[in-house]
């Protein structure tokens, strides 16, 4: 059994931590770049391979049809839900995708899990990299105000990444987790988290029991379509008008330059977050220079909308938890947006105190997720969280009001049961309607499945079954039927509305083996290549040294085939020559490495590596 | 295996589904420790080890819910057989249902009517109590005339006046109201603890639930006010 580990599965940035069993402390584990935060950014390239993180960030701006960045804003929607979206984001969407969206790069077409499994591969492969071992388990975070079918969607995306789904934890609560353990707060906590993406707010009770600590969230409200990203647009519509107007560019003609502009303002909006004023300069197409200086009294102007848009989840958090502004013990900030000083002032202002963010806001909930991702596979138990369903879950009833079987704010688990009878004589179905949301009809919630009981034909009201709604502890639904004349258990075929079918999925799984295939090559030649390095500097530097002159002619001449034999092949992509080469070479230094004191040869030639000594 | 508390009969003859002990009606098998199904037609007082009584001590309802959630989430059961992680989340959202049952005392009466029948799913009779005919029918005027001085643009500060002298009046009525349905709490509640027959349960309940018609009555009408008050 591999290794187990937390993931922030973020909009814009995403993190894998684990807890570290030295310090028993949680730790966000670093990329190739040595970079913790990995752009959620995929790419395909033109031969066919898929990049995630930083290379494929890169090719935002030079091959943006053959990448996507923000597709957690597309998971477990529909087209008609993204419609206003696509006017301000690059994606490219298959008009004609029923249920889930497909998205387009380069000539192929992709679901959103399973680019957001691209996402989760690339970072696996961090983790697998520090650990020198694989990684199978996980637990993933999800916005607090994702709906049923956006958490499903990320549970498939783990899935199509080689990942057993531990649990889903909501960011938030993570976050409140990784506070909680740094700094062993009691009391109500609010945590204000503003991601890339998605905003949420949680009210939560910080309670000591002699058994542990637990969490228990009595609230959680959101936006899931709110976040950096709307600042981000409203800086590039303000950029844009003015060199439209000014410098008569078709940004049309340009999806290239849209990007840069967008990178470049992202830029803009970081400085306005320490300095008080920043300078835009910009390299259009035509080697014309847009240059622009921004007060933070400008950007807070334009930005203070959608800062205000995040007071009224926080507002009815606060109501369904039965508490005001003022009896929050602790607000703690999470996400990369709160780093914008009017979030904290706005923030700060209404709950009267100054919020915390001692922890870093990007790393804060994947630690969380570690330690929750720690206890779970531990087994030891000194923390429990409990959470809450975002929104209603209900029942489509007659004339399309809904009948809300679990209220929203609910602990989860939980379950409601209903009990269906037919109509009319002989039907043979009943067909139900399952939908998430706080609006009295139907037409105004979340539509998360279909189905129809099966009933045998017989006079109407004959009929009894019973119907169990059961939202588990990851905030996904199940259901079951049972027909309480026979007491026999019904299969049901819950068609979901915006997820992936059950066929859908296995066509799916079967390709992500594919592409594990071709990663397990990658990493195969890439450390092939990593070893053979080692050898040939260590090989050099013995051979520059005094014991050298002790080999033999034929010793020496061995050795210098074997280096170039070596050298030759370690470019290319075979590692199974390469690794046959350095065995080779090992053969040929044997006498070499027994004459040299020399620790780091030994060792090296031994096999070993060089971080191991 | 034997038990000297008195169980009911259904409980006591569940055998645990893994050492074959009876399992004694609780959560867990006593002999083996296992997590036991759910038996059907639980009753959430119960769940928690309560009588059916209304008057419950919150704080010490809550420690319950607490001690029992380190037990039965499903935290516990990510390493155990699909079996038992199913029976962990059917027990675990049983606790979590009755916990939402019960820690308000309005959903905690409404519940132990929908349980014996007294009352139905999403039905609460909407007529008027005879006591308040009066007031409700001149209420209803009052807010009528305020929609219509609001359709028309004209002076609205009269009227506010009146309706926030009737709301108030209602406001007081909640309250004793409430006050009632506390009386009638403990009168079922000592109705519990005397054991008494079926035919005294009846009259208690239905009691109640006259009691908490009006109130929802009363509440649905302050909750108007306010609303037409506000927009």
């Amino acid at each position: 059994m591999g290794k187990t580990v937390g993931i922030d599965l973020g909009t814009t940035f995403s993190l894998i931590a684990f807890v570290d069993p030295s310090t028993g402390e949680p730790r966000c584990i670093p990329g190739p770049y040595g970079e913790t935060l990995c752009p959620s950014v995929v790419s395909l390239d033109a031969n066919g391979t898929i990049v995630a993180g930083e290379p494929a960030r890169r090719r935002l701006l030079t091959q943006s049809n053959r990448t996507i960045y923000s597709v957690k804003r597309l998971m477990g929607r529909g087209v008609d839900d993204v419609r206003d979206e696509l006017k301000i984001f690059p994606f490219r969407i298959d008009d004609k995708s029923r249920g889930v969206i497909r998205v387009k790069l380069g000539d192929k077409y992709f679901t959103p899990p399973e680019i957001s499994a691209f996402i989760l591969r690339e970072l696996k492969s961090w983790a697998e990299d520090f650990f020198k071992d694989t990684v199978d388990r996980a637990v993933i975070t999800v916005p607090a105000y994702f709906n049923d079918a956006q958490r499903q969607a990320t549970k498939d995306a783990g899935r199509l990444a080689g990942l057993e789904v531990l649990r889903l934890v909501n960011e938030p609560t993570a976050a409140a987790l990784a506070y909680g353990l740094h700094k062993q707060r009691r009391g109500r906590v609010a945590v204000y988290d503003f991601g890339g993406g998605t905003f949420d707010i949680s009210i939560l009770k910080l309670i000591s029991t002699t058994e542990g600590d637990i969490y228990q969230v009595l609230a959680t409200n959101g936006d899931t379509h709110l976040g950096g990203d709307d600042i981000d647009n409203a800086l590039s519509a303000m950029a844009r008008a003015e060199i439209e107007k000014k410098y008569r560019v078709d940004f049309e003609k340009h999806p290239e330059t849209v990007q840069e502009l967008r990178k470049t303002l992202i830029h803009t909006k970081h400085k306005l977050s320490s300095g008080e004023r920043a300078t835009i300069r910009f390299v259009l197409p035509d080697d014309r220079i847009y240059t622009r200086e921004i007060r933070r009294g400008e950007f807070e102007e334009m930005i203070a909308p959608i800062i205000a848009r995040t007071m009224a989840p926080v507002k009815m958090a606060l109501a369904d938890a039965k508490m005001q502004p003022s009896e929050m013990d602790e607000v703690v900030l999470v996400g990369g947006s709160t780093r914008i000083p009017l979030v904290r002032k706005t923030v700060g202002d209404y709950f009267g105190r100054a919020p915390h963010s001692e922890l870093n806001p990007d790393e804060v909930v994947a630690l969380g997720a570690a330690v929750q991702a720690d206890i779970l596979e531990s087994g030891v138990k000194n923390m429990l969280l409990l959470d809450v369903t975002p929104l209603s879950l209900g029942i489509e009833t007659m004339g399309g009001v809904v009948a809300k079987l679990i209220p929203r704010n609910s602990t989860i688990p939980a379950s409601a049961q209903e009990l269906f009878t037919t109509g009319v004589d002989n039907q043979t179905g009943i067909d139900i309607h399952i939908l998430q949301g706080e609006r009295e009809l139907a037409a105004d919630c979340r539509s998360l499945a279909r189905f129809q009981l099966k009933v045998p034909p017989g006079p109407a009201g004959l009929a009894r079954v019973e119907v169990k709604f059961l939202i588990d502890a990851n905030g996904i639904l199940q259901v079951a039927a049972r027909d309480l004349r026979t007491g026999e258990q019904s299969t049901l075929e819950v068609q979901p509305s915006y997820g992936l079918t059950d066929t859908e999925m296995e066509r799916m799984l079967e390709e992500s083996i594919e592409f594990a295939e071709q990663d397990f090559e990658q990493r195969q030649v890439i450390e092939a290549r990593n070893e053979a390095d080692a050898i040939l500097r260590a090989t050099e530097k013995a051979l520059s040294g005094v014991h050298a002159e002790g080999l033999s002619r034929e010793e020496r001449a061995a050795i210098d085939r074997s280096v170039a034999a070596l050298r030759e092949t370690v470019s290319g992509t075979n590692y199974k020559l390469v690794r046959t080469r350095i065995d080779e070479l090992n053969q040929a230094t044997m006498n070499l490495a027994e004459m040299t004191m020399n620790k780091v040869l030994q060792a090296a030639v031994g096999g070993k590596r060089i971080e191991e000594l | 295996m034997s038990s000297t508390k008195t169980q009911t009969g259904a409980a006591l003859a569940q055998a645990c589904w893994n050492c074959k002990a009876v399992a004694g009606g609780g959560h867990f098998c006593a002999a083996c420790g296992k997590i036991q199904p759910l038996a059907g037609g639980a009753d959430y007082f119960a769940f928690f080890g309560l009588p059916q009584k209304l008057k419950i001590d919150e704080a010490e309802l809550e420690q319950r819910f607490h001690q029992l959630s380190w037990k039965l989430h499903p935290d516990n059961f990510v390493k155990a057989s699909e079996f038992e992680r199913n029976l962990a989340l059917e027990r675990s959202s049983e606790l979590n249902d009755a916990y939402r049952a019960l820690r308000e005392p309005i959903l905690r009466v409404e519940y132990l009517l929908l349980r014996e029948k007294v009352r139905k799913e999403g039905t609460t009779k909407q007529q008027a109590p005879p006591e308040l005919l009066e007031e409700v029918f001149e209420l209803n005027e009052s807010l009528d005339e305020l929609r219509e001085a609001k359709n028309d643009g004209a002076d609205l500060s009269e009227l506010r006046g009146r309706l926030g002298e009737a709301q108030k009046n209602f406001q007081e009525k909640l309250e004793e109201v409430d006050a009632e349905l506390l009386d009638v709490f403990s009168e079922w509640d000592k109705t519990v603890d005397a054991g008494a027959d079926d035919a005294e349960r009846h009259k208690q309940m239905a009691k109640l639930n006259e009691v908490l018609n009006r109130r929802s009555y009363i509440r649905n009408l302050v909750r108007n006010v306010a609303q037409e008050l506000e927009a």
